[in-house]
């Protein structure tokens, strides 16, 4: 399975916010380096379909992207996302379940699973508004994997996470990245570190840096500060 | 033999015959790893069923107080104001579909098999045949408290229910925002327009007239269903861009 990005552009009045960008995505992590405002959120939001390119495509194994069958086979964490105010935990992944085409059973099932999994087992039942951020982050990574994706998307999953959150996270996408696509943006070097099989390193909308992750050395801080060109 | 017995063999003999061991097939591709899919997807008379919870309660609840409402008020009043209130009820459609941007649900309902589109769909859908169907329970009670016949009771109150959605739909469609205050103005509005009307106009309520408010009743259903097409249509990419 390969995600196919060919020369795609997207531009907001005077700013190019993604500038003639093309790469291929296989299964592994994939980490999107950037500094904010270097264009990584539509980046991903033209991958995922949200975004319409000006120009270029992409695809997956000839699926355009956006078509009801690549939405099939997407996970999506947004940078910025909500929930209806009277949802509890357990009601919202029963919602995104049921508007990602799961049966009622599956959705009860992966719910259950997801819950347990992203740890939020005791406050499952009580409502989102009274969750900390970091907890609203892992309920909002368990949606993305409610419909087991084969690609996942993931804009700055770690942010509101605290230090014992992230290293959990990084366990979960470690482990998810051996059969999925998996592609995470931040803008902490560190939290690529050791998860990301390649990385993609973004400036000014433009892809300054890919390649596999060993090619990045050993201070991988270091490295993107070199390709960014600026100076420590 | 005729043309169209020709035409039936034709499509007899010629007629692909239908994939005998396709599950099979589609199985051992999977079994060899050449396609993963999701087996089982519900489809969307499912989705429409499951969206049903999911549509706010308050909605259900405050459409249920504003036909009492209409009812009551429609109790001993010969005059023609309380056809005004139904304007009220087009506020609830336009606040639903208002309510995944405003929660910043839009992305993540977006990006779902069933998509943002289908998610509004389904609301609209459910919030208006809900409300008409309890309109016109309304309707065919309140019919013997007025001296007019049933077809003119339906007309009164559907025209300023229809014109308030319409015009509450074009406005959400060209002025995006994450709240409904410009449509619920607009509801409003209609519903004093529609409360003057009878005191400034009383000759719109004769009989001779029933010919252009059954005119008037089917241009708005035609213009509102356009209108909210085009506002499904444009509302994705505008979500975002």
């Amino acid at each position: 399975m390969e995600l196919i990005a060919d020369r795609i552009t997207k531009q907001y009045k005077n700013k190019i916010a993604v500038d003639r960008m093309s790469f291929t995505l296989t299964k592994g992590v994939t980490g999107l380096l950037g500094a904010n405002g270097a264009g990584k959120t539509t980046l991903m939001r033209l991958l995922c379909g949200v975004l319409a390119p000006d120009s270029g495509t992409v695809s997956c194994d000839g699926m355009s992207v956006g078509t009801e069958e690549y939405r099939d086979i997407l996970g999506y964490l947004p940078q910025d996302f909500g929930f209806y105010p009277e949802f509890s935990g357990k009601d919202f992944l029963l919602y995104m379940s049921a508007v990602k085409g799961l049966t009622k059973k599956d959705a009860i099932q992966k719910t259950k699973e997801l819950i347990e999994l992203v740890g939020l087992g005791d406050s499952a039942g009580k409502k989102v508004r009274t969750y900390s951020g970091g907890m609203r982050q892992r309920l909002g990574i368990a949606q993305a994997l409610l419909n087991d994706p084969q690609i996942l998307i993931m804009d700055e999953p770690t942010a509101g996470l605290d230090p014992q959150e992230r290293i959990r996270f990084r366990e979960l996408i470690s482990g998810l990245g051996k059969n999925k696509i998996v592609l995470l943006s931040t803008h902490i070097v560190s939290d690529l570190e050791h998860i990301a099989d390649r990385l993609m390193i973004m400036k000014d909308g433009q892809l300054r840096w890919q390649g596999n992750r060993s090619a990045g050395g050993e201070d991988l801080e270091a490295f993107y500060i070199s390709q960014i060109g600026e100076k420590r | 033999m005729d043309n169209d017995r020709i035409i039936k063999l034709l499509k007899e003999i010629c007629s692909t015959p239908e994939p005998e061991e396709k599950k099979a097939f589609f199985q051992g591709l999977e079994d060899q790893g050449l396609i993963s899919r999701r087996p089982v997807v519900i489809n969307h008379g499912d989705f429409l069923l499951r969206q049903f919870f999911y549509v706010g309660k308050w909605i259900w609840l405050l459409s249920a107080v504003l036909l009492l409402c209409i009812m009551g008020i429609c109790y001993g009043n010969t005059g023609n104001y309380p056809f005004a209130l139904t304007p009220l009820l087009a506020v609830e459609i336009l606040v639903e579909t208002g309510r995944s941007s405003r929660w910043k649900m839009a992305e993540l309902e977006y990006t779902a098999r069933f998509s943002l589109r289908s998610v509004m769909l389904a609301r609209i859908f459910l919030v208006g045949i809900v409300e008409t169907a309890g309109l016109l329970v309304v309707i065919w009670v309140v019919r013997p408290w007025f001296s007019y016949s049933l077809i003119r009771v339906f007309l009164y109150m559907m025209v300023p229910y229809l014109a308030a959605s319409l015009l509450g739909s074009v406005y959400e469609r060209k002025n995006r925002s994450d709240n409904n205050w410009g449509s619920i103005i607009i509801c409003f509005l209609s519903s004093g327009l529609f409360a003057a009307a009878p005191y400034y106009l009383s000759s719109l309520y004769e009989e001779r007239f029933t010919v252009i408010w059954t005119v008037v009743f089917i241009l708005l259903v035609f213009s509102l269903v356009v209108s909210m097409r085009r506002w499904i249509c444009e509302l994705e990419e505008a979500v975002w861009n």
